[in-house]
């Protein structure tokens, strides 16, 4: 599958990787709301999403250890402002389990890997960067239709356009990763 | 710069975007939060539908004890201190919790619980504790509603810092119809106003500099680089 999608036109290519991440996202959202099967769902799913990326090289998915430290201090200051609006309002928290926390880490880590890895490739590819950034937004907050209440989605896009405006201009994926399972882990 | 004020701009685009929904960043890792909807949001799954809840309060020498009712599946409690209501000629109160069957939505105020009708049979003369539960399925509430009529005007009665997540307390002079929620036309109150000499302004802006200093270097030393693949490419041919 992977040489195939190698091989593949970059409009297929594009195509194909969309709609691969769109059915698994969609379906972790379907399945991990039947009882006992969040976990899983979260785990199997950053899995299949971190499948997508697999076989593009390290640099093309915006990875690399290259100016590592400001990676990650640029994934510390996105986590910080993706929860600075919750961190401002909210009274009282609740703490994530450990099993949620580890299978939150695995599903932040497969989103990143195929929104504004293979994805963001996939697009740039095909139309250059304005379609990498409005491409992968629009389709990441398509992804978050089933598990999100409609009010949501116009934050869920926001943090979308943001990540993939970080990925763009950093050409950097380690601080999107950094940042999103910062954020998810603390909600 | 261009990036790098893009940067800024998606940031300041997105704390927007996050503040107009309690509680800002969600990706729906929480568990979802129990909650018997009588009118159930499309993302909730199966159902159960709210209970009741029925308190009797002794009253003793003239005065009402201390105690709660609640509803059988908790999601609404109301505390009674002693002396709360106006026990006259009564030995015993008794008060109702029952959720409505329809779910009204006024005009301006988005409610995120069901509505539940509290009633007694004696006046209350001292506040009474009300908490009320919601689920992480809809955006927090702000604020605890009240109307005397659910057909009638809704008017909020505030709510107290929350002791437990997903809960929103507020104290009550009068029984009614109660519901939590926001108002729909604006952001939830908290809202930091800018430019009144708060922290919140000034961290926001720390923060967004934050992100907008660490991607400039990255974007800068990657430039450099390029000039210099370029150049040496010039130099080759």
């Amino acid at each position: 599958m992977i040489s195939a999608l190698k091989s593949a036109h970059p409009a297929r290519r594009a195509v194909l990787v969309g709609s691969y991440v769109l059915l698994v996202e969609w379906s972790r959202a379907l399945i991990q709301n039947e009882p006992h099967m969040a976990v899983a769902a979260l785990v199997l799913g950053g899995a299949a999403l971190a499948l997508v990326a697999a076989g593009w090289p390290a640099e093309r998915l915006g990875l690399g250890t290259s100016r590592l430290g400001l990676r990650i201090l640029g994934g510390l200051a996105l986590g910080a402002v993706l929860l600075l609006p919750a961190a401002v309002r909210s009274a009282a928290v609740p703490m994530l389990p450990a099993g949620l926390a580890v299978a939150a880490v695995a599903v932040s880590i497969g989103e990143e890997l195929a929104f504004r890895g293979a994805l963001y490739a996939a697009l740039d590819e095909l139309g250059g960067a304005p379609l990498a950034i409005v491409g992968t937004t629009a389709l990441w907050t398509a992804a978050h239709t089933l598990s999100h209440p409609p009010e949501f989605l116009g934050a869920v896009a926001a943090a979308g356009l943001l990540l993939a405006l970080w990925r763009w201009a950093c050409r950097d994926l380690v601080g999107p990763v950094i940042g999103h399972v910062i954020a998810d882990l603390a909600l | 710069m261009r990036r790098a004020a893009l940067l800024a701009a998606a940031a300041t685009a997105y704390a927007v975007a996050a503040w107009m929904v309690a509680p800002g960043f969600y990706d729906g890792f929480g568990p979802p939060q129990p909650y018997n909807w009588t009118c159930p949001p499309p993302q909730a799954g199966a159902n159960s539908k709210p209970l009741s809840g029925h308190q009797t309060i002794k009253v003793l020498g003239g005065v009402s004890d201390a105690n709660s009712a609640f509803t059988d599946d908790g999601q609404v409690v109301i505390g009674f201190l002693p002396g709360a209501f106006d026990a006259t000629g009564k030995t015993v109160i008794s008060v109702d919790i029952t959720p409505l069957t329809i779910c009204p939505q006024p005009r301006g105020v988005r409610f995120v619980t069901n509505v539940y009708l509290i009633s007694a049979d004696a006046p209350l003369v001292k506040p009474a504790n009300l908490v009320l539960r919601y689920s992480n399925l809809e955006p927090d509430p702000s604020d605890v509603y009240y109307a005397t009529d659910p057909a009638d005007s809704w008017k909020s009665i505030g709510a107290a810092q929350a002791a437990q997540p997903f809960t929103i307390d507020t104290t009550t002079r009068e029984f009614g119809y109660f519901a939590a929620g926001y108002p729909s036309a604006s952001p939830s109150p908290g809202v930091v106003t800018i430019g009144g000499g708060q922290t919140l302004p000034i961290v926001v802006a720390v923060l967004i500099a934050l992100v907008v200093v660490a991607g400039v270097p990255l974007a800068i030393r990657r430039r450099g680089a390029q000039t210099e693949d370029e150049e040496q490419l010039q130099d080759k041919t």
